[in-house]
């Protein structure tokens, strides 16, 4: 029968469950990834091989598509995946389990009553994998993988948002590596690259996780430090510029000596908006520069 | 009945589908408790016959009452088609969070409240959708494919009525009703617009159900 080839063929999972979720039959697809044959499923609960199905959510949906003969859906957004079969490598993802679009829907006798459910399984991991790749590609800067401007700012205006409700502190750092046009005239543009690339790394290993670093544009770098007051953003700041001072850059074999100056800006009432800030912590990077670089100034040390 | 239009529908054709809907939505309201556990009231549905060329206005006008909402959009496709709009207040999606999540389970606690609300919206939005329209379908003797449902935010900007691609001198269905938890006070508004394609085959399904009873 030509109908009943398609079931075992097709590059995706059918499984058919009645109305108590047993297992009435599941195809090639799903006795390859999950390695359990049909003979030994069915009849049996699916709970059985798969616990972690049984949930309050996936019962619902169940009963809703008896009931109703309308479809569920288990988006891989929301759900990821609802059985767990192991992923082939994809583009270097870090999935473990393959990623699942899954449907469920309605199966009829001959009057029309509805007898069966069957899930679709959709093996999406590389479109996943894809989409996940252009997400960090579009929020990250490819030289220095730190976050790129347009996601500081973005991060920055919900930030500034959750401190309108909230008013907890934070605090923001702009840096800015001294000199950085002579490091690349006398070592070259690849050595000014090798900095600034292990300049990102120091930052990052730095500061703590929930802070979040990025490249503002060339030299310029940025660190959001969210319920961080300015005493503590000037102490984070100035443990950078120290590390920065002792941290021995080198390139090919060249060692290249590096320091930063740093501004730091806390939001405060009167700053009504994020660019504000921001140009606070400019005006202070501009001061540390302007007087002897290698330094870290506090924007209480500028008049507004 | 009189002989009209193909794509008119006669104030005969619309009792028989008030009647309709008002069969279905009662034994919608039963079975979603059986289902969701929760008692969902909807109100007697309101059946307009409306120029596509006016629709569109005529959703955002009628949404925009509500204020700010989260809107889950669904298509619907077979003999009778078409897509349904539920829109709730925002808000809603903390309490359904709230009536959906088993406390037993520790999943809500491993992911952020964001997603655990749109995971609850999606998932009721897509059982109330398939309640009413299953139960239509079921009255008019055939039975729909679903679109997987989508979470709108923002009206303006998000939502697409695919009205342009029709004929907007033609007429749509647009049935309106309203619904409410019952344990919580929780509120919303559900559309179904009928396609225009279906429109000749809705006509001639009415007529066969009213033959059952001649």
């Amino acid at each position: 029968m030509i109908f009943s080839q398609i079931f075992d063929m097709v590059d995706i999972g059918i499984v058919i469950l009645d109305r108590d979720l047993k297992v009435s039959n599941w195809n090639r697809w799903m006795a390859k990834h999950s390695g359990i044959s049909v003979d030994q499923i069915v009849h049996r609960s699916i709970f059985e091989f798969f616990p972690d199905l049984d949930t309050p959510s996936f019962r619902r949906n169940h009963k809703s598509v008896f009931k109703f003969g309308n479809f569920a859906f288990f988006s891989q957004k929301l759900h990821g995946y609802l059985f767990p079969f192991k992923a082939n490598r994809t583009l270097d993802s870090d999935y473990t389990y393959m990623q699942q679009s899954c449907t469920m829907g309605p199966l009829r006798d001959e009057n029309s009553k509805i007898t069966n459910i069957y899930i679709m399984v959709q093996n999406v991991t590389e479109v996943a994998a894809y989409e996940q790749k252009l997400i960090e590609m579009n929020i990250r800067d490819g030289l220095t993988n730190l976050y790129n401007r347009r996601y500081m700012e973005s991060r920055l205006a919900d930030e500034f948002e959750r401190h309108q409700r909230y008013r907890e502190p934070f605090s923001l750092i702009m840096l800015d590596i001294d000199y950085f046009k002579k490091i690349n005239d006398r070592f070259g543009h690849q050595a000014g690259d090798e900095v600034l690339k292990l300049f990102s790394d120091l930052i990052v290993s730095t500061v703590r996780k929930v802070d979040i670093v990025a490249r503002y544009g060339g030299e310029e770098f940025c660190c959001l430090l969210p319920e961080t007051a300015i005493e503590e953003g000037i102490l984070l700041a100035e443990r950078i510029r120290n590390q920065t001072e002792a941290y021995r850059f080198t390139s090919k074999d060249n060692s290249i000596k590096v320091t930063a100056s740093l501004g730091v800006a806390e939001l405060r009432k009167e700053i009504s908006t994020a660019e504000d800030l921001i140009h606070r912590a400019d005006a202070a990077l501009y001061r540390a520069k302007a007087t002897g670089r290698n330094k870290t100034v506090s924007m209480t040390q500028v008049k507004g | 009945m009189t002989v009209t239009h193909e794509k008119e529908f006669t104030d005969d054709e619309k009792d028989i589908l008030q009647e309709i809907m008002n069969i279905a939505f009662g034994s919608a309201t039963a079975d979603l408790a059986e289902v969701i556990d929760i008692f969902v009231e909807l109100s007697v549905p309101d059946i307009k016959v409306i120029d596509i060329a006016t629709l569109p206005d005529f959703i955002k006008g009628t949404i925009h009452t509500y204020g700010d909402t989260s809107i889950i959009d669904q298509k619907f496709w077979g003999d009778f088609a078409g897509s349904s709009l539920l829109v709730f207040p925002t808000g809603a999606a903390r309490e359904l969070v709230e009536m959906l999540m088993d406390n037993t389970s520790h999943t809500h606690l491993e992911k952020p409240m964001v997603s655990l609300e749109r995971e609850s919206l999606i998932e009721i939005g897509n059982i109330l959708i398939g309640a009413c329209i299953g139960k239509i379908s079921e009255l008019l003797d055939t039975f729909a494919t679903y679109s997987p449902p989508r979470l709108i935010n923002d009206i303006t900007n998000g939502y697409d009525p695919h009205m342009e691609s029709y004929d907007p001198s033609h007429k749509a269905i647009l049935m309106k009703t309203l619904f409410k938890f019952e344990q919580k006070d929780l509120t919303g508004l559900l559309l179904i617009l009928t396609s225009q394609e279906s429109i000749g085959w809705l006509k001639r399904a009415l007529l066969a159900f009213m033959e059952q009873y001649e």
